[in-house]
C-alpha cells in the first residue's frame, strides 16, 4: 500500500503534473455532465435556437464589430504620435458615439447631439485625467 | 492609533465619492457593485493601497445597497444580491409605499452591513492567526474546500465544480514560475502565441471582461432596453416611514445580518444566496408566513440585511485567508496585486495600519450610505432613469483603460478583456458559473504551488490526509458540502418531480 500512495517528481517534468491532474479532473467532469445530461444535450438545439431568435442580432454582433475595430486601430493610431495616448483619444470618440448611436433606441436630433457631446467631452476628460494627470500610459 | 495618519481628507472624500457611485451603478439595472469595482480599479494605481481601498470598498457597500432601488420601484433587482427584496418591496411600491419600503431597506441595509463589519473585525484576525500555521498540504485543502463549497451551493454541482476547475486549468496556461519553486518551463500554450502567453492571462483584464465587458454584451444582446422613464416609478407621495416598522424585527434583523455574514464567508458564494437565504428563514420562523411575497415588511428587512451582511462577512476569507469571498473581493485581490501586495494569513499582522484604516473605510461608507440613501432617496430613485446608451460606451472606455494601463500598457492585455467578455457572455449560456471559474482562475497557481511542493517534501499522498487533525477536519468539511450538495439535489429533483406528478 505504502509504495502504491508514494510520488517522486521529476523536476524537470513538474511543470506538467498538475495541468495533466487538472485537465483530467475536466475530462472526467465533462464526461459526467455529458452521461448525466444527455438527454438535456440532445434537444439542445432548441435551447440555441430560443436564444438566437430572442437575440438582437445588429446591437451584439454592431457592439463586438466595433469593438473588435476599435482595439484593432488604437495602435496604429497611436503610433503616429507616440507617448501621448492620443491613439485612445482619437479613436474612443467615434467608439463611443457608434456604440451610443447603436445602444439608442431612436435617433431625434437632440439626443443624438447630447450623444455627439458625451462622445467628445467623455474621452476628452478621461484622457486628460489618464494621461495629464495620472500620467498612466495610453495607447 | 497610528492608522490615524492615514485618515486624511483624500481618503474620507474616496470613501464618500465611492459609496455615491457604488449606489448609483447599484441602482441601474443591468450594472452591478463588481462592475462599479472592475471599472475603478485602475484608478487605485495612483492612489495607492489606502485610499485605493477607500474607493473600492466604498464602491462595494455602495453598490450592493444601491440595489434596492429598482428592486423596490421597478420589481428589477438593480444587483443579484436584491432578488428577494423585489418579493416585498415592489408590492409595498405598488401600494404607493416606496418611499416606506425604500427606507426600510436602507436601514437594514445599514444594520446588516455594520453586523457583519464588527464580525470581519473580530473573526478575521483570529483566523488569519490560526491560518499562518497552515503547512503548503492545508493550504491546499483549504483551496479544495473553497471549490467544493462555491460548487456545492451552485445552482448546479456538477457544473459549478466543473467551471472551478476550469479556472484553475486556465491559470495554469504560461510559465511555471521559477519564483514560486517551478522550473521555469511553459505549458499549455499553443504554438506561435509564446510571446503573448508567457505569463498566462493577467488577472486584472480577466476580471474586467468577465465582470464588465460580458455584463454589456448581455444588455447588448437584449437589445440594450429603455431606461425606465419618471412616469413608471412609483416612489409614493405622502408614504409615511417610521422607525416602529422595526417594532418585534430585531430577532429578524440579527438574524438575517448573522445569515448574510456566514454567507459571505464561504468563499465565491454570491450575495443572491445571502438574500434568498436569509428571506428563506425570515419566512419559516414568521407567525404570519402567507403574508410574505404581498408586501409584507420582514421580507424586505430580512432580504436587505442579509445582502449588506455578506459585504464584512466576503472580506473575512480574503484577508485572512487570501480566499475571496464572492466576485467583487476576488477584484480586491486585484488592486493588492496592483500594489504588490499578497493577500494572506500574514496580511493583518504585517499591515494592521492598512487593516484599521478598511475597517475604518468600511465603517464610513455604511453610514455614507446611509445618510446619503436615506436623505436623497427621491433623488437616487432617479438614477433608474438615467439612459444605458451613454453609461454604456463610457463604461467600454474605461473597461479598456483598465486592461490596458494595469501592466504599464501591454495591448494583448485590452484582447484578453475581449476574450474573457465573449467566454463571460457565453458561458452562462453553456450552463457554466462564473463565480467559480474566478474563484478557481485566482486560486490556480497558489494550488499548484500548494499541491507540488507538499509532493515534493513528502512523497506520499497519504500526506494529505495524515498531516494533522486539521487536515483531516478539511476532508470533513470537504466531503461534507458534497454530501450535502447531493443530498439537496436530490431532495430539490423529488420535490420537482413531486409538482409535476
Amino acid at each position: 500500500m505504502g509504495s502504491l500512495t508514494q510520488v517522486t517528481i521529476d523536476f524537470e517534468q513538474s511543470h506538467l503534473l498538475f495541468p495533466t491532474l487538472i485537465g483530467g479532473i475536466l475530462l472526467t467532469l465533462g464526461l459526467a455532465i455529458v452521461v448525466t445530461r444527455r438527454r438535456r444535450i440532445a434537444t439542445a438545439g432548441a435551447y440555441w435556437r430560443g436564444i438566437l431568435s430572442r437575440m438582437d442580432r445588429l446591437r451584439l454582433l454592431g457592439t463586438l464589430a466595433l469593438t473588435v475595430l476599435y482595439f484593432s486601430l488604437m495602435v496604429p493610431v497611436g503610433d503616429l504620435w507616440p507617448n501621448t495616448g492620443l491613439g485612445f483619444l482619437i479613436c474612443s470618440i467615434p467608439y463611443v458615439l457608434a456604440t451610443g448611436l447603436l445602444y439608442m433606441h431612436e435617433w431625434p436630433a437632440k439626443q443624438v447631439a447630447i450623444m455627439l457631446a458625451i462622445a467628445v467631452i467623455g474621452p476628452g476628460l478621461v484622457w486628460w485625467l489618464f494621461a495629464e494627470i495620472f500620467f498612466l500610459t495610453l495607447p | 492609533m497610528e492608522f490615524l495618519s492615514l485618515i486624511t481628507p483624500l481618503f474620507l472624500s474616496l470613501v464618500i465619492g465611492g459609496t455615491f457611485v457604488g449606489i448609483i451603478f447599484g441602482a441601474i439595472p443591468g450594472m452591478t457593485a463588481t462592475m462599479a469595482v472592475a471599472v475603478c480599479l485602475p484608478l487605485t494605481y495612483s492612489l495607492g493601497l489606502e485610499n485605493g481601498m477607500a474607493l473600492l470598498l466604498g464602491l462595494y457597500v455602495g453598490g450592493i445597497s444601491g440595489g434596492l432601488v429598482p428592486a423596490i420601484l421597478l420589481g428589477i433587482p438593480g444587483t443579484p444580491s436584491s432578488i428577494t427584496t423585489t418579493f416585498d418591496g415592489y408590492p409595498l411600491a405598488q401600494r404607493g409605499e416606496g418611499e416606506k419600503a425604500l427606507r426600510i431597506g436602507i436601514c437594514s441595509s445599514f444594520v446588516g452591513g455594520v453586523i457583519s463589519l464588527a464580525a470581519l473585525y473580530f473573526f478575521a484576525p483570529t483566523l488569519a492567526d490560526f491560518a499562518i500555521e497552515f503547512s503548503y498540504v492545508e493550504k491546499f485543502l483549504i483551496i479544495l474546500f473553497a471549490l467544493t463549497v462555491m460548487a456545492a451551493l451552485s445552482s448546479d454541482m456538477l457544473m459549478g465544480i466543473f467551471s472551478g476547475f476550469l479556472g484553475i486549468f486556465v491559470a495554469l496556461i504560461g510559465v511555471y514560475d521559477i519564483s514560486d519553486g517551478g522550473n521555469g518551463k511553459l505549458r499549455l500554450i499553443p504554438p506561435g502565441t509564446e510571446y503573448w502567453l508567457d505569463s498566462g492571462f493577467s488577472l486584472l483584464p480577466v476580471l474586467i471582461g468577465l465582470f464588465g465587458l460580458a455584463a454589456i454584451l448581455d444588455q447588448a444582446e437584449l437589445g440594450v432596453p429603455k431606461g425606465q422613464s419618471r412616469e413608471d416609478i412609483k416612489i409614493g407621495k405622502g408614504s409615511s416611514f417610521s422607525f416602529s416598522v422595526f417594532k418585534g424585527q430585531f430577532v429578524n434583523l440579527i438574524r438575517s445580518s448573522g445569515i448574510g455574514t456566514f454567507v459571505g464567508i464561504l468563499p465565491g458564494v454570491g450575495g443572491s444566496a445571502a438574500s434568498i437565504l436569509a428571506y428563506s428563514n425570515a419566512k419559516t420562523f414568521s407567525k404570519h408566513p402567507e403574508t410574505f411575497g404581498k408586501g409584507e415588511p420582514a421580507g424586505l428587512i430580512a432580504s436587505e440585511s442579509g445582502n449588506n451582511g455578506l459585504t464584512g462577512g466576503a472580506l473575512v476569507p480574503l484577508l485572512s485567508l487570501g480566499i475571496p469571498g464572492d466576485s467583487t473581493t476576488a477584484l480586491l485581490i486585484g488592486a493588492f496585486t496592483l500594489q504588490g501586495i499578497q493577500v494572506g494569513p500574514l496580511f493583518i499582522g504585517n499591515n494592521p495600519e492598512t487593516w484599521n484604516a478598511m475597517i475604518f473605510a468600511m465603517l464610513v461608507a455604511n453610514i455614507a450610505m446611509f445618510v446619503m440613501m436615506y436623505g436623497a432617496i427621491r433623488y437616487f430613485a432617479l438614477v433608474v432613469t438615467v439612459p444605458k446608451h451613454v453609461l454604456f460606451p463610457i463604461i467600454l472606455m474605461m473597461c479598456v483603460i483598465g486592461a490596458y494601463t494595469i501592466n504599464y500598457g501591454i495591448m494583448f492585455d485590452v484582447w484578453t478583456l475581449l476574450i474573457f467578455g465573449v467566454f463571460g457572455w457565453a458561458a452562462v449560456k453553456l450552463g457554466l458559473e462564473i463565480a467559480p471559474f474566478i474563484i478557481g482562475f485566482i486560486l490556480g497557481p497558489s494550488a499548484e504551488v500548494y499541491f507540488v511542493k507538499s509532493l515534493e517534501s513528502f512523497g506520499d499522498l497519504t500526506i494529505f490526509f495524515t498531516k494533522s487533525w486539521i487536515a483531516g477536519v478539511l476532508w470533513v468539511l470537504i466531503l461534507g458540502s458534497l454530501a450535502g450538495s447531493v443530498y439537496m439535489s436530490r431532495r430539490q429533483a423529488k420535490a420537482t418531480d413531486a409538482d409535476g406528478g
